[in-house]
């Protein structure tokens, strides 16, 4: 059977207006902000994303692409990496600042069916998180781990503890929690009914798959690639999966890891 | 019925309720994607770029955000010609705008193959516009747009088998946007559309190689809109069909600079992955232009800005 976060039905994102309302550092070259809209914001589920821009700017040109940590009706809250000439300005940009939002993009995480929840992050993909931890934290047990490299993350990684308290955190060198990675960790708990969620770099969400081998029945991963347009049009998020083609901004970002060819 | 008195225009035997067409490639084929409200302004869609059998697409990074200005390399990932007339065709015409049906081809026989494709759905279909100009296949595509013989024999033979209006889109990269306009003129194309994506290229400085797997790919955005408008600026002064204007529009001044230079349309790509409102956006800028200089017909803003020392306008 075909995919429903492929097949849809999905919705078109839409073009808002706003101005920035905050912008924090976080550390680690993590910048926390929140945008308070002009209009009314639809309602979005974890995962799904909005592309960001400085309004009326032609340089940089398109918005950039960051899942929402929480979304209220006229805000929303972004945590992001300044990993390019992008994100660094984005980052810089002072409260007032008019920005251009296009979202809610592409299919966020499916309503949990598991009673048991584990939220498996690589660092800045903790993002999504935040919004199912708070969003079905009192229906479902939820675990969230966080991998980290090390110690240069400790002020990032208690960030992230202040808003999800009894998140586990691990580290490659063991400088913060538990040593190991994300997946590790997981992989240590897992039950065979548990529903897995994650969001990461590509390497650790192919390497989540052996969950999938361990028979994980709900396994799913957020993928980040590149993008333009955010609504399906230009074509320049295309990856390839066992039923085709999709568009990481709209049939993804969310998939079911059965479904993603990790070699392509 | 337009939504903007005095904008409607006969665009090549297409008449357009408002001057303003989305290009080729940018918008999504499934209107359940279209945003809302954001078909206001709209005055055709352009199906993106169909081949005769279905392409995968470029392999590797497609897209490469530059200073103003956008690479891709997406290599016309499209479903085919079967697809096309049974899936999106009728989704496109569905929107109850004209539909330019984008075709690619890599010989004269796969082009003689799709238009007869089209052909079957012809009342569906506002315009043929022939892609001679995507930089971004090795076959086909701006190959056909950079040689003057081959574009002479491609429109020739489009225009004895296409039953309906025929418009070509140009590539910047043809030698003189002159010739190759008069030769699709004299040709039997109805308009031209000038133009498409500039050739350009990155370099993964980390990696010390070439961004795209491709090497080249095809710039877009605000970076080269001096540079289309010059194109324009051109290719209306060397023929008498109507010229559309493509390349670089992000907000409503450059599309009346398009219309001053002689456009007698514009199509909007890149424009719309900031603003999709953007076309409702032109509308209301040439409206309270014209009303300003009590221009009633957007056929008479057509050419405006060449009425300068001694110039005559429009050719012809």
């Amino acid at each position: 059977m075909m995919n429903q976060l492929l097949t849809g039905p999905h919705k078109p994102p839409i073009d808002l207006k706003g101005s920035l309302v905050f912008s924090e550092a976080v550390a680690s070259g993590c910048r926390y902000v929140r945008i308070k809209t002009d209009l009314t914001i639809p309602a979005s589920s974890p995962g799904q994303f909005f592309l960001l821009r400085e309004s009326r700017v032609s340089d940089p040109l398109l918005g950039r692409p960051f899942a929402s940590i929480n979304a209220s009706r006229n805000s929303v809250d972004f945590l992001f990496r300044v990993v390019g000439r992008g994100t660094e300005i984005l980052a810089s940009l002072p409260p007032g600042t008019r920005v251009d939002l296009r979202g809610p993009c592409g299919n966020g995480f499916p309503v949990p069916r598991s009673r048991r929840l584990i939220l498996v992050a690589g660092t800045l993909g903790i993002a999504p998180f935040f919004d199912a931890a708070l969003r079905y934290g009192s229906t479902q047990e939820i675990i969230t781990i966080l991998g980290v490299p090390g110690h240069e993350w400790r002020e990032f990684a208690g960030w992230c503890k202040e808003r999800i308290p009894d998140i586990r955190i691990v580290s490659d060198d063991g400088k913060i929690g538990n040593s190991g990675t994300a997946v590790e960790e997981a992989v240590s708990m897992f039950r065979s009914e548990d529903e897995v969620w994650a969001c990461g770099p590509i390497p650790m969400l192919k390497n989540i798959g052996i969950l999938h081998s361990a028979g994980c029945e709900r396994l799913f991963v957020s993928i980040e690639k590149r993008m333009a347009c955010g609504m399906g049009g230009c074509l320049g998020c295309s990856l390839q999966t066992c039923s085709g083609t999709v568009r990481a901004c709209v049939e993804g970002p969310v998939l079911e890891w059965k479904e993603v060819l990790w070699n392509e | 019925m337009s939504d903007f008195g005095g904008l409607q225009i006969d665009v090549g035997g297409v008449v357009l309720d408002s001057p303003v067409i989305i290009a080729s490639g940018v918008w999504p084929m499934d209107p359940s994607m279209w945003p809302e409200a954001s078909l206001k302004g709209i005055g055709a869609i352009c199906s993106k770029g169909t081949t005769l059998e279905p392409r995968e697409g470029n392999r590797g990074k497609r897209i490469c955000e530059t200073h103003c200005g956008l690479l891709n390399s997406i290599g016309l990932q499209n479903g085919g010609s079967v697809s096309f007339v049974q899936n999106d065709l009728p989704a496109l015409a569905s929107s109850g705008k004209p539909v330019i049906a984008n075709i690619a081809f890599e010989t004269l026989e796969e082009l003689r193959q799709i238009i007869e494709r089209l052909n079957s759905e012809r009342d569906l279909i506002g315009a043929l516009e022939m892609n001679v100009s995507c930089p971004n296949v090795s076959m086909g595509g701006m190959s056909w747009g950079v040689d003057m013989d081959s574009l002479e024999r491609a429109v020739t033979e489009a225009r004895c088998k296409w039953r309906g209006p025929l418009w070509v889109k140009l590539s910047p990269q043809a030698p003189s946007i002159a010739v190759a306009a008069r030769i699709c003129e004299a040709s039997g194309a109805q308009a031209i559309v000038v133009g498409n994506t500039w050739l350009g290229m990155a370099i993964d400085n980390d990696r010390e190689e070439p961004f795209f797997e491709r090497i080249f790919a095809g710039l877009s955005g605000p970076a080269i809109f001096p540079l289309s408008l010059r194109l324009i600026w051109e290719a209306v002064a060397s023929v008498n069909i109507p010229v559309v204007g493509c390349g670089g529009i992000c907000g409503p001044d450059e599309a009346l600079s398009m219309f001053l230079a002689g456009a007698s349309a514009v199509a909007v790509g890149t424009g719309l992955f900031l603003d999709s409102s953007l076309p409702v956006s032109i509308c209301f800028k040439l409206s309270r232009h014209m009303e300003n200089r009590a221009i009633a017909n957007i056929k008479d803003l057509v050419g405006r800005g060449r009425h300068f020392r001694g110039e005559t306008g429009v050719a012809g």
